[in-house]
Parts: C-alpha cells; structure tokens; sequence
C-alpha cells in the first residue's frame, strides 16, 4: 500500500477554497445530462456526414472531410469524461460508451483507463505520467508533433504489441500484472473488429468507413492534438497542480464539443466532478488554479513563444 | 494482543446522511458509510494510491476513489472496479445510546 497522498482536492478544501457539502454537490451524477449531450454530439457527426455524402466527387470533400473529423476525434473527450465514470450514474453505460469512443479512435479502453491513472497520479512528471508531452525543442518538433504522425506510430504500435501479447517496460509501470491478459484480449477483440468492418467492405465494395471514418479521423486528429497540447504542455514540470495544468477559456461551441475538458486544471483538482459541473468548479477555483483567458490560441502562442526563446521553457531546470 | 473494546467514533447526529463521512480515532482517519444495509467504517485511505475515500462519490453502497475511481462495496471492503484490488481495512462497528462506536 503506497503512503497517504495528498490529492488536489484534498488540499484545495485544506485551503478553503471548495467546502465539503460544495464539493459533494457538484459530484451528482445524471443519466439524463450525459445522454443529452451524447445526443447533441450524435446530431453534430450525423450533421457532417451528411455534408460529405453532399460533396462526394467534388473538391468540397475534402473541407467536409476535416469538419467531420474535427467532431469525430471529440470521441476522445467523452472516452475521457467515461473514463472517470462521471458522464453517465450508471457505471456500466460508462464501459460502453467508453469502449464505442476507444473503438472510433483506436484507443482501447481498458489501457487507456490504466495509462490514465497514472497521469492523474503523477500529472506533468517527467518519466513518470505516461501522457507526458513533452514541451518540443523546436518550431519544427513542434509541427511533427500536431502533425499527428508520431501519435498514430504510436497508437498503431501499442495496438499492435497488445495483440501480439505483449507489454512493454513502460507499461508495467501503471498496469498491474493481474490484467496484462485483459489489457491483451482488448486490443486482440478491437483488431477482429477494425478486421471484420474492412473484411465486410472489401466483399460488399462499400468503402464508407475509409470516406466517414478513417480519413475524416486522420484528418482531425491535428485538432485533438493541439487541444491535448494546450492541457498541460508549457506548463512546469512539478506536482503543484495549480501550477502544472492549463485551463483554457474557449467559445461555447468548443466547451461542447470537448464535454467542457477546457476546464482541465479543475478537472485535475476533482476529477470526480462530472462535465457538466466543470463550469461551476470553475467558478469555485476562480483564480486559484491557472487559467488560459485567451483560450486554445493562447495556449500555443505560450507554447510557441518558449520554444522560439522569447519566453524562459517552463522544462529548464528539470532532469 | 491488546484487549479490544467499543470505543466511541461520532454522535449519530453528526452522520452525513446517505453519505460517506470522515472521522479521527486517535491517529486513525476513518470513513463512516451510511448505507443502505447499515453504518459501515473502513480505514479513509485507498487501498490503491492512498486518496482519501471521504472525498469520493458515495452511491449509498459502493464509494468511489476520487483520485482514479477505483470502486470498492462500502459494507465489505471489496474492490469493485479497476485500479482498485485490494480490499478495504474495515472496523466492526454499531449504534449505541446514539453513538457509532468501533471494536478496537
């Protein structure tokens, strides 16, 4: 058993900045405002979809392509809410839900729950929290990094370890050996997945998944990219949580399509506190966590101006 | 072996109700669950990373870790859900004259 630690929302009510009956009402679970959203989203995806069957055969796919993607790669941000268990009371609807985002996106839940753990265990620590971005060196690692290539090496390698049933060094770190199998079966029954779906569209010749799918998630990826990005990387590399995460204040639309993980450093603070409580946590920590008012644009402009040198790197001086 | 006795924990009257609430008993950081079947106590701290369970959500049988949200059934102990897989330490413990007290 690890020694006590002080999570962040321990030491915000510490501090006096949450209460504890605030806290617990803002940690009430609904069915009814997380299947709202997910059907606000559903409406959106239906939405974009519908604009490339519009523009199939036209120079116009392309742009409908990127839109739809954009919304498509958002499956990330309600994986991760599920991920925490706070969209939906109902614990299972969580898995499933959870499962179907991972499914879109070749995230296998499980692992990624695992990983996860341990970012929040260990946010910003070098060598330590497995989601890690490190702030880039140059304009240039910068750019290869939005790109998206280096995630999907890495998305596709991790998949394709899982499958072969094995685990690297790195992963043993936050998984622990009694579900190295479930972890294994995982990313085996996702593979059958991805191979039936193209298996049915090679023999029915309907390529859909590759027009409403793939390329539209390859094509927005760069968005969910820079928007992890702006979560933590730029920020120092210590355990202060009000120092080490990023919150960043963006239009409603975004706050929508991201199930408000704008809100990220209150999220860090109490990640029991379900999406749609976020804003008002957010009102609670006002000025106690550190806050991007410029939103995602800010956000970079600060990640930009470190690498380029106008400003001090927020990694100088950590090993 | 040192003799165990009840020992007094909190007035029922300062029991969150339906909720999980924290106590001292000496050193000691206790949760006491208000469940559905019952009063219940386990040792605060996660048998995971060691979050402290008070702080968690509290359905009125399971607690959740606020930390990674681990699930453990608050009248025995046992993990319910990834990361968590060890059980809760858990105190005996009753109602008496308006008193929840601990066997220790």
């Amino acid at each position: 058993m690890g020694d006590e630690i002080l999570t962040p929302i321990t030491q915000a009510m510490k501090e006096g900045v949450l209460t504890r009956k605030e806290l617990k009402a803002l940690m009430t679970r609904s069915n009814k405002q997380g299947l709202l959203h997910l059907l606000l989203f559903f409406c959106c995806y239906c939405f974009t979809g519908f604009l490339i069957w519009l523009s199939l055969g036209s120079p116009w796919v392309l742009p409908a392509m990127f839109l739809h993607g954009v919304i498509l790669v958002h499956h990330f941000s309600l994986q991760h809410e599920c991920c925490h268990y706070t969209p939906f009371k109902t614990r299972w609807l969580n898995e499933i839900i959870g499962h179907y985002c991972g499914f879109v996106l070749l995230i296998p839940n499980k692992f990624f729950r695992y990983e996860h753990c341990n970012h929040h265990t260990y946010t910003q620590i070098l060598g330590k929290d497995p989601e890690l971005i490190e702030l880039p060196i140059s304009f240039w690692k910068y750019l290869w990094y939005v790109s998206s290539i280096p995630y999907w090496q890495s998305k596709f390698g991790e998949l394709f370890r899982h499958a072969i049933g094995r685990i690297s060094e790195e992963e043993k770190e936050f998984l622990p050996p009694e579900e190295y199998s479930a972890v294994i079966r995982e990313a085996r029954l996702y593979t059958l997945g991805y191979f039936i779906i193209f298996m049915l569209s090679w023999l029915t010749g309907w390529w859909g998944v590759i027009w409403f799918w793939v390329l539209p998630v390859f094509l927005g990826e760069p968005v969910m990219r820079a928007i992890r990005m702006a979560e933590h990387v730029g920020r120092p590399n210590i355990t202060d949580m009000k120092e080490n995460t990023r919150s960043s204040m963006v239009s409603l639309p975004m706050r929508f399509l991201c199930w408000n993980m704008n809100y990220h450093a209150e999220h860090h603070y109490a990640s029991s506190v379900p999406f749609h409580a976020l804003p008002k946590l957010h009102e609670k920590l006002e000025g106690y966590v550190h806050v991007e008012r410029r939103g995602y644009w800010g956000a970079h402009l600060d990640i930009i101006t470190q690498i380029t040198g106008t400003k001090p790197r927020s990694d100088v001086g950590v090993s | 072996m040192r003799e165990k006795f009840w020992r007094d924990l909190l007035p029922i009257a300062e029991l969150e109700q339906n909720d999980v609430t924290p106590a001292k008993y000496g050193t000691l950081d206790l949760a006491v669950y208000d469940t559905t079947d019952g009063i219940f106590v386990s040792l605060a701290k996660c048998s995971h990373q060691g979050a402290n369970l008070c702080h968690g959500y509290f359905d009125g049988k399971y607690i959740e870790c606020p930390l990674h949200q681990g699930l453990f059934d608050a009248r025995t102990g046992e993990p319910k859900a990834s990361p968590a897989t060890r059980k809760l330490i858990m105190l005996e413990s009753r109602i008496h004259k308006g008193v929840i007290q601990i066997f220790r």
